[in-house]
């Protein structure tokens, strides 16, 4: 077992070669994954909402659409081919459930149709994905193998 | 001065805060008490304006399990309570309320859940109960929502809430004492950004 990186929210690393890069208890947040199994290089980003839409916000990776092309972009310079890129996501959660405002804590949902979104425009296939529900998820990204392993409270490990 | 975010607040305002949330959390105390029939004391209130992580280091880890619930304040005040409390928290009153205690959340029957989720709803509306008066304002809440998970998950939720405003949590934490032990609990208070200068104007504070 090599490093493990940690993401934290708002977040991204990426890495190469070895080891694991891991993001704790997604809750509405979504983690996604970037794996070009060529060159084991990948990347793991952790977005806590839809869009940016303050231009001079520094925070990048806080956002679905801004953190997904910064992190194509960084991929890019350490030469990932964007057709070889195996792509995941998890989180969007609900939370809590209040009855009588189905409205609020909707922002899992909002974030899961904005990562699809902007990865349909940026021409990526999501090929695995474990999103909604009612609870917080732990996603570990592999770099040897491109697994990515889904952990959650008194459920069994998943591998997407 | 008009503040924009909770990490605005200067020494006078933070002061008040932690006064309400002295207020608040000692009657939610006695209502306990009532309930489990059984003198509970409280430590001195602290509150703190933290970021996620912070707020996640200060209470456990990220991955433990705690329960909490959660009621949306709406009215002349809007924003969120959050209660949260871990197992010890839930085993010392469970094992009052209805006798029976639990290795881990996991085994809790709906008995269990749901005398939990009434725990939290009734400390935090004698919290809002004595805020309201103290402040003069009214407060609508709604039903309770509660849910046993990840702690970094559940904190998550006021934080996308008001992600566009602000990335600070403010948070109040005074531990009950029962029996002699400490049972920790943690309550976060967070009124949107309005609705904090209101709060701070009808203080005299701002």
């Amino acid at each position: 077992m090599g490093k493990e990186l940690k993401v934290g929210i708002g977040d991204m690393k990426l890495s190469r070669g070895d080891g694991t890069i891991i993001t704790y208890a997604l809750g509405s947040c979504i983690g996604i994954s970037f794996y070009d199994p060529v060159i084991h290089l990948g990347a793991l980003l952790h977005i806590m909402l839809p869009a940016r839409f303050n231009a001079t916000d520094p925070n990048v990776f806080k956002y679905a659409d801004s953190g997904i092309r910064e992190t194509l972009r960084k991929l890019s310079a350490f030469g990932m081919v964007k057709s070889r890129m195996v792509v995941k996501i998890a989180g969007g959660a609900k939370m809590f459930e209040i009855s009588g405002n189905s409205d609020f804590g909707n922002i899992g949902q909002r974030n899961t149709e904005s990562v699809k979104k902007v990865l349909r425009e940026e021409g990526m296939r999501i090929s695995g994905e474990d999103t909604g529900g009612s609870y917080a998820r732990t996603m570990v990204l592999n770099l040897v193998t491109g697994d990515v392993v889904i952990r959650t409270f008194g459920k069994a490990e998943k591998h997407l | 001065m008009t503040i924009r975010s909770y990490d605005d607040m200067n020494l006078q305002e933070l002061d008040v805060m932690k006064e309400i949330g002295s207020i608040g959390t000692s009657h939610a105390a006695t209502s306990l008490s009532k309930m489990l029939q059984k003198e509970i004391r409280i430590t001195i209130p602290q509150v703190s304006i933290l970021g996620y992580e912070e707020a996640v280091d200060r209470i456990g880890d990220m991955e433990q399990i705690v329960a909490a619930t959660l009621v949306k304040m709406s009215g002349d005040v809007g924003g969120l309570m959050l209660f949260l409390f871990n197992l010890d928290f839930a085993n010392t009153v469970l094992e009052k309320m209805i006798g029976e205690s639990y290795s881990g959340f996991e085994t809790m029957d709906e008995l269990a859940n749901s005398a939990l989720t009434e725990i939290g709803n009734i400390i935090i509306c004698s919290y809002i109960n004595a805020f309201s008066q103290l402040v003069n304002v009214d407060i609508e809440l709604s039903v309770p929502s509660a849910t046993i998970n990840m702690l970094g998950g559940i904190l998550t939720v006021p934080i996308a809430e008001y992600g566009y405003e602000t990335d600070k949590l403010m948070y109040c934490n005074a531990d009950f004492v029962m029996d002699g032990k400490n049972l920790s609990d943690w309550l976060l208070m967070l009124p949107d950004i309005r609705s904090l200068n209101e709060i701070l104007t009808k203080l005299g504070v701002s």
